[in-house]
């Protein structure tokens, strides 16, 4: 038997390609440590088997051997290198995920409009019907029809804007057949709160009904971080047999709840001309959770809307026998409620129509 | 009305913190706007007085309504024991003293009280001076304290005139005379008009009556007699003659609401036991009450049964008595209820409805139970302008737009584009030039948003509104209104589509027009405020629903909108669109059964000529087969001559019946290029 052969030599090679392998992360460094180690030249292997005619005959197969199967190892892990380099590279045609999308403008609904949606929703689902009137109206549908006739101190609480010439107001009623006369024919104001459709339906319609009206409403004040001269409102009115202050109290519970979460809602007497009695309608406030707070003026309560029962004077004005029916009759600020649902600390933001403001409400 | 709680105890004992008495006040109608601590043991709670309650505007009214939420007793002055602050002097009318009183408009001024007294002038008490300090009134000397005490405990109004100024002695309740003068407190000199009372002494005005005093006959240092004076003027009179006067004060505000003649004789006894108590003067004889006819106290009916109908709660007779009574109304039984006699300070009590409110408010709001009203006929429906304007926001933001709110009136200036002057609504009273007519377009405030956006770094805008417009002629009408300026199509890095061009916005006039199912055609148009050329016409058959088009420079400039980026503007009438849309449902086609044969034709043609034109003809030389003629390219320029354009369309055709032979559609296609050749010149390329 022949002595072991001395393989030191060989196994530096190897030890020397695995160090060099596994730094290889490119196709040019497989190709630098394939030339390095079995370049027909100059190779490393190349370099080994080069030595076999110099060692001693009965050692030459022991070590061209190990030399061979160094080579093979090499050669399959570099085909495992090649292989595994291939396989991470992206496949024809693909894309980098991550760039920018190819964008479509996308605009958003006014936050006013979407609140006033979302309030139209909630009576839609009580059966209320929702109709628009006109912007421009006169002074007997406006004031003297809702208990306030002229000089009237309750007027002061509405400063209101005068038309210089009177103009013909906007259709209504289209949709359940509202006859010529109860359109607007020369309109002296422009209309102070919702609630003059109240007389403009009534007039037009028998009860019982169950009415929204949503639209722009103006006053006389200046703009200012709470005031602006146009703002938005809903008015509804309930009119039939036997509706009670209950009835109202259970309305505004379900709608506010609808639209501010779990609130606590309470009604507070309050005076308006055309109802009686009348009542503010304040939510817990949200920000404290009724615990008093700056938002809530330290009252733990907000006020969200105006209501009351019918005025009995108002039903006479319509021809409603205020013995026969009742009613009652609200009217809410969408402003005061985007405010408060958003936390929009400035009214003017929602007339600016900055884009900037606009998209942070959803689509 | 500013209250002091030590001053409130006086009239009734209250228990409990300032915040619990506001807490409990505010749900019985009167909101606390703000506590104030008054020293070390004292608040001043300023609670919110509602228009319709004059007789809480004071200590004693807020201490009735008090007692009742608590359910105390309340001491009215005049039964507080002699030698109280609270003691009342005995009033004994008699018809002369010193001073002569005349009533000339008795419709007018229902009641007049007046005494003597002889005074000397000082400063009023410490305690005094620091409850109207308290209530927010600045003291000045005894006398004037004294009136403005009573104002603040009873609220009543009462004005002292120094006796020495006044001639004759003499006091005559009468409407000015045109063109009288009178020098105010406040040192203005006011011209007064026959509509409105003074009182004057023999010769002339000495004060406007319910609203201010006269500088000349005013008490100052040096006065000895005073004549003082505790009257009932009409709500209405002293309203108007405050407005015109622009005079608001605390004694207008209370007439104007309404005051009670019963207080107008307490509140001179009130005064004349003040002036005693006070060290002030002494009432000089008797005082005089000209009171002619003394109005009967109002009674009402209560129907136990009403009362729970409005309410939706059956409350207990006993607690329908105890909060009436000690609201201070009179109850007495009957069958179905009560007859209620109301106390004269009530000016708010009108009927049964206004008792039902009382009882209702003192019970307390959060004992009304919880339901809802039945439904007892079919729900009407929605309108369907609340559901189609929601469509057209959806199509909107869908297509990139926000919705603006912007105001409905807008400058003269801003107006003057889109409506001739005598067409534009006036607004009688603005508040400001900016807010001077109603606004006779959509597009005014449409645009000053656009310009708004452009000044905050947006250079792509695209804005929409639903509102009304308003012009004499056609009155309110509802419109839809659109701009765009800047890109066509949002910014990417593959590269990026141009600016925004004509046939942009016409593509959103067309889904608009779509969502209101209304069928539409564009025609060229001419309108001052577009670019020239750049300008069309929205038609519905032949009536026009609105206009489009690229805003003229020179408008983009008065808005501050740059030069070098088009704005692209719509705007259309929703009410005329309505008049014209197709009603009913939707009738389904079938779905074509056999395939379509396209042919294009490349044709040279007038650089005038509008596209329209060669459609039409096409579609009226050709066979009912062909469905539709699209132009697909358009192209001016290298090979093409001046005035010549290169338009290429495509027809095609289908039968609902076949599939058509290459031969009819060649024979068809044929028949078309001739009719094109022939009618417009065209050249195929």
């Amino acid at each position: 038997m022949s002595s072991p052969i001395d393989v030191s030599v060989i196994d530096a090679v190897r030890e020397r390609f695995r160090a060099r392998l596994a730094s290889a992360s490119s196709d040019a460094d497989i190709k630098a440590v394939t030339d390095e180690f079995l370049s027909r030249k100059a190779g490393a292997v190349t370099v080994l088997m080069k030595q076999l005619s110099s060692l001693p005959a009965d050692d030459r197969r022991a070590f061209g051997a190990a030399v061979n199967a160094l080579k093979t190892e090499i050669e399959t892990a570099l085909d495992g290198a090649r292989a595994l380099l291939e396989s991470s590279r992206p496949p024809a045609g693909a894309v980098d995920v991550t760039l920018a999308a190819r964008d479509r403008a996308i605009g958003r609904v006014h936050p006013l409009m979407q609140v006033r949606q979302q309030v139209e929703d909630i009576f839609a689902r009580m059966g209320y019907e929702i109709l628009e009137g006109p912007e421009v109206e006169d002074d007997f549908h406006n004031f003297e029809a809702l208990n306030m006739p002229p000089d009237h101190p309750a007027r002061d609480m509405q400063d209101t804007l005068y038309l210089g010439v009177p103009t013909v107001g906007g259709t209504w009623g289209a949709h359940r057949g509202a006859v010529p006369p109860s359109q607007v024919r020369a309109a002296t104001l422009l209309r102070t709160h919702t609630s003059a459709m109240q007389i403009r339906y009534m007039k037009t319609y028998a009860p019982p009904l169950r009415i929204l009206v949503p639209g722009r409403v103006y006053r006389r004040d200046n703009l200012d971080l709470t005031h602006t001269p146009m703002f938005q409102q809903c008015e509804g009115l309930v009119v039939g047999e036997r509706v009670s202050l209950s009835d109202l109290k259970g309305t505004f519970e379900t709608m506010l709840r609808a639209l501010f979460g779990d609130v606590t809602v309470r009604l507070r007497p309050s005076f308006f001309p055309y109802t009686e009695p009348s009542a503010e309608v304040d939510i817990s406030c949200r920000s404290c959770g009724g615990s008093g707070c700056g938002v809530c003026k330290h009252t733990g309560w907000l006020e969200i809307l105006g209501s009351g029962m019918v005025h009995p004077a108002v039903f006479e004005a319509v021809g409603y026998d205020p013995d026969k029916v009742s009613g009652f009759a609200f009217g809410m600020g969408m402003e005061r409620v985007a405010m408060l649902k958003y936390g929009v600390d400035d009214i003017r933001l929602f007339y600016e129509n900055d884009i900037r403001f606009l998209e942070q409400f959803p689509i | 009305m500013k209250v002091l709680v030590s001053w409130l105890r006086e009239f009734v004992d209250v228990p409990g913190t300032p915040a619990e008495i506001a807490a409990t006040m505010s749900v019985r109608g009167f909101a606390v706007e703000s506590i104030d601590a008054a020293g070390a043991d004292d608040a001043v709670l300023d609670f919110e007085v509602t228009a319709n309650r004059p007789d809480c505007m004071s200590v004693l009214g807020m201490a009735r309504e008090v007692a009742t939420a608590f359910g105390l007793p309340l001491r009215v002055p005049a039964v507080a024991p002699p030698g109280d602050r609270l003691a009342l002097a005995p009033l004994s009318p008699v018809a002369r003293a010193e001073v002569d009183v005349v009533i000339e408009a008795p419709e007018l001024c229902p009641r007049y009280t007046a005494a003597v007294a002889d005074v000397a002038v000082g400063p009023s008490p410490e305690w005094m001076q620091a409850r109207l300090r308290a209530a927010g009134v600045r003291p000045i000397s005894n006398v004037v304290d004294i009136t403005n005490y009573v104002l603040l405990e009873l609220g009543h109004p009462m004005h002292a005139f120094d006796l020495s100024t006044l001639a004759g002695a003499e006091i005559r309740v009468r409407p000015a005379h045109a063109g009288e003068t009178l020098k105010t407190l406040d040192g203005q000199t006011r011209t007064l008009t026959p509509e409105m009372l003074v009182i004057a002494d023999a010769q002339r005005a000495c004060a406007v009556a319910g609203v201010m005093g006269g500088a000349d006959s005013e008490v100052h240092d040096g006065t000895v007699t005073i004549a003082l004076e505790s009257a009932c003027f009409d709500p209405l009179s002293v309203r108007r003659t405050s407005r015109r006067l622009g005079l608001k004060t605390e004694a207008s505000m209370r007439f104007e609401r309404g005051a009670d003649p019963e207080a107008a004789a307490t509140a001179m006894a009130r005064a004349c036991a003040l002036l005693a108590a006070t060290g002030t003067g002494t009432a000089r004889g008797a005082i005089i009450d000209r009171h002619p006819a003394p109005a009967a106290p109002r009674s009402l009916r209560l129907r136990r049964e009403r009362l729970a109908a409005l309410i939706g709660l059956a409350i207990p007779d006993a607690d329908v008595t105890r909060l009436l009574g000690a609201l201070g109304f009179g109850l007495r039984p009957t069958a179905d209820g009560w007859d209620v006699a109301v106390p004269t300070r009530r000016v708010d009590v009108l009927r049964e409805v206004d008792l039902v409110e009382e009882v209702a408010r003192h019970h307390g709001f959060d004992r009304v139970p919880v339901s809802f009203p039945a439904l007892t006929t079919p729900p009407a429906p929605i309108d369907p302008r609340i559901s189609r304007a929601r469509q057209l926001r959806s199509v909107l933001t869908g297509a990139g737009f926000f919705e603006t709110m912007t105001f409905g009136f807008v400058s003269a200036t801003a107006a003057a584009p889109f409506a001739a002057a005598d067409d534009i609504v006036p607004i009688a009273n603005p508040l400001s030039e900016t807010f001077a007519v109603l606004r006779p377009s959509v597009l005014p405030g449409l645009l000053a948003a656009v310009a708004h956006n452009r000044r905050r770094e947006q250079r792509d805008v695209r804005l929409f509104e639903v509102g009304n417009a308003f012009t004499r002629a056609a009155g309110e009408r509802r419109r839809v209104a659109c701009a765009w300026t800047g890109a066509s199509s949002v910014a990417h890095w593959s590269g990026t589509g141009g600016d925004v061009d004509f046939f942009d916005i016409k593509a959103i006039v067309e889904r608009i027009c779509q969502t209101v199912r209304v069928d539409i055609s564009v025609a060229p148009h001419h309108e001052a405020w577009l670019a020239p050329g750049r300008a069309g016409a929205v038609l519905a058959g032949t009536t026009r629903l609105g206009v489009l088009g690229q805003l003229a420079p020179a408008l983009a400039d008065q808005y501050g909108l740059p030069a070098h980026d088009a704005v692209y503007v719509a705007e259309l009438d929703l009410d005329a669109a309505e008049t014209c849309a197709r009603a009913g449902d939707v009738r389904m086609e079938p779905l074509p059964r056999f395939p379509s044969v396209a042919r294009d034709l490349s044709l040279l043609v007038d650089d005038t000529l509008p596209v329209a034109a060669l459609r039409q003809t096409a579609l009226a030389v050709a066979p009912a087969t062909l469905q539709s003629v699209r132009e697909f390219d358009r192209y001016q320029g290298k090979g093409v001559p001046d005035g010549k354009v290169s338009v290429s369309i495509r027809l095609t055709f289908r039968s609902p019946e076949r599939t058509l032979t290459d031969a009819e559609v060649q024979a068809a296609t044929d028949a078309v290029l001739a009719a094109l050749v022939s009618t417009h010149r065209a050249v195929q390329r």
